[in-house]
């Protein structure tokens, strides 16, 4: 959830096509990730986090398939 | 000259020195040997390539220096060298059991192997740590997880054994396990490969007719686009599957070893502090890098760190070249069991499409082997220095003999 109160929070989304289904995403925020049963990642709907966690969340994705959902923000 | 083809020069382990040099020089550095490449050596390059799979193919020519005939490639097959669309398909049948939560519910059993190699170790006051220890707890637990019995777990040693040490220990008769298929066709050419295939059919059959449960259940039964897997597909998985689970993994752990006995202090620190388990374990798996590289094949001209490159060339990605770039982890020698998790190590490769499968599972063997030293504050001693494996492709250690003070 939000480390940060300074960022505004924002959403993420995740490319189906490029998931590989490593589960870092998961494991760091499973408040708002979750795999479904292709080892997809998941958003839960609603759910954000701050600027600085999304940036962190989407470096540490092996696969690059995380980005921020401008619609969801 | 340095011909980076040459598994001689591995003999000792990384050749720090030869790739701190190319780290530090323009551009990419062209292979002039009897196979020409272009190495990438620095970090930033290297996830650059890992991550584009249309300009750096796995399925054009091979992921290995030398270039294979392409009903060679077809017959050999698998996730790892095919591009997306198909290798995505291949990897998301099995790709939630590896995930970092999945692999927790696994906990229990690898500890389970993990302590009885090292009770019976222990035991003995020493030994082989590659064949006490290092081989059979990765081997035991890929074969759990793939379903493949307790009793056959020596022969997959054996098999696997033979695929990357095959070109060094006694030479294998290209008819060694009834095999009747051209070498050329065969992975590693080697006549095991094919031992491996007549083995994953058999288990296939009967986990056809009594489903229970394990991966091989599961690929015995996956449908692609409606259609079974092909014969060919399904036992060239189960081979990827024992081969990438094991041969890497044991690396990794016979480097621990040579870790604990050339620096004990590392070791106390976290048995002092049990939070740099996860640490500790990346540092070894980052200082053994065991898959030394894999390589790429552009299919459009592009460039690269001002390397201007054409459709065709090969690409060969250093990860033990990566994982000591100064300008990415300070003081890069030094084995430190608390350097930051951030930015990653490339022993799993560079992320992207192929980003090792096994990764967590690897980590969490780890990380267990390395929890058990500790809790019993094992002292090891290295009479002789290890001898590795004949490769320019693994960072092997064959044997090592320890003795516990
Ligand atoms: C310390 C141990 C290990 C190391 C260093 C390692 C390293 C690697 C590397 C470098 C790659 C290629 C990455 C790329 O091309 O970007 C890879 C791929 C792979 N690894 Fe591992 N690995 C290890 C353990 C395992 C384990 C335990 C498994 C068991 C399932 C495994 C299964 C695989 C598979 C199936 C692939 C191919 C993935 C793909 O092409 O999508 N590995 N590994
Ligand atoms: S970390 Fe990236 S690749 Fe892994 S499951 Fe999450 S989104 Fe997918």
């Amino acid at each position: 959830m939000s480390e940060s109160d300074a960022t505004p929070n924002v959403g993420l989304k995740v490319d189906a096509e490029v998931c590989m289904g490593i589960g870092q995403c998961e494991m760091l925020e499973p408040e708002v990730f979750e795999l479904d049963d292709l080892g997809i990642a998941q958003v839960h709907a609603g759910s954000v986090v701050s600027h600085a966690r999304a940036l962190e969340l989407i470096d540490r994705c092996p696969s690059g398939a995380i980005t921020i959902d401008e619609e969801a923000t | 000259m340095i011909d980076l083809a040459d598994p001689g020069i591995y003999s000792n382990g990384i050749p720090q020195d030869v790739f701190a040099d190319l780290r530090g020089r323009q551009g990419l550095h062209r292979n002039e040997g009897p196979d020409q490449f272009w190495s990438v050596t620095r970090h930033g390059d290297l996830i650059d390539v890992s991550r584009d799979t249309t300009t750096f193919s796995s399925e054009v020519g091979h992921i290995q220096i030398y270039d294979i005939d392409p009903d060679a490639l077809d017959a050999r097959a698998s996730m790892i060298d095919l591009d997306p669309p198909i290798h995505t398909v291949l990897r998301r049948l099995v790709s939630s059991a590896f995930t970092p939560r999945h692999v927790q519910d696994y906990r229990e059993a690898i500890r389970a192997r993990v302590v009885d190699c090292l009770d019976r170790f222990e035991a003995d006051g020493g030994g082989d740590w590659v064949h006490a220890v290092a081989a059979p707890v990765p081997i035991g637990v890929i074969c759990d997880l793939m379903g493949v019995p307790e009793e056959d777990h020596e022969y997959m040693i054996e098999l696997s054994d033979h695929l990357v040490a095959g070109t060094s220990s006694e030479p294998l008769s290209p008819d060694a396990y009834g095999n009747t298929t051209e070498l050329r066709l065969l992975p590693f050419n080697s006549p095991a490969a094919h031992g491996i295939s007549e083995y994953a059919r058999k288990l296939g059959e009967e986990r056809r007719a009594r489903p229970t449960g394990d991966l091989m259940s599961k690929l015995i039964a996956a449908e692609v686009d409606g259609e079974r897997l092909t014969d060919s597909q399904f036992t060239n998985f189960f081979r990827l599957m024992i081969f990438a689970g094991n041969e890497t993994t044991r690396s990794a752990m016979a480097h621990l070893a040579v870790h604990v006995a050339e620096h004990p202090d590392q070791f106390d620190r976290v048995r002092t502090d049990p939070t740099l388990l996860e640490t500790a374990a990346e540092e070894v798996i980052r200082y053994s890098s065991p898959i030394l590289y894999f390589r790429r094949t552009v299919t459009a001209d592009t460039e690269l760190a001002g390397t201007p490159l054409a459709a065709g060339d090969k690409i060969v990605m250093w990860y033990a070249a990566a994982n000591f770039d100064r300008s990415v982890f300070v003081d890069p020698l030094r084995f430190d069991v608390g350097r930051p998790k951030q930015p990653p190590n490339v022993a799993f490769g560079g992320g992207g499409a192929h980003f090792c499968l096994g990764a967590s599972l690897a980590r969490l063997e780890l990380e267990l082997l390395i929890e058990e030293i500790v809790a019993r504050n094992l002292r090891f001693d290295l009479p002789s220095p290890p001898k590795f494996v004949d490769s320019n492709f693994v960072n092997g250690i064959e044997h090592l003999e320890v003795r516990l003070k």
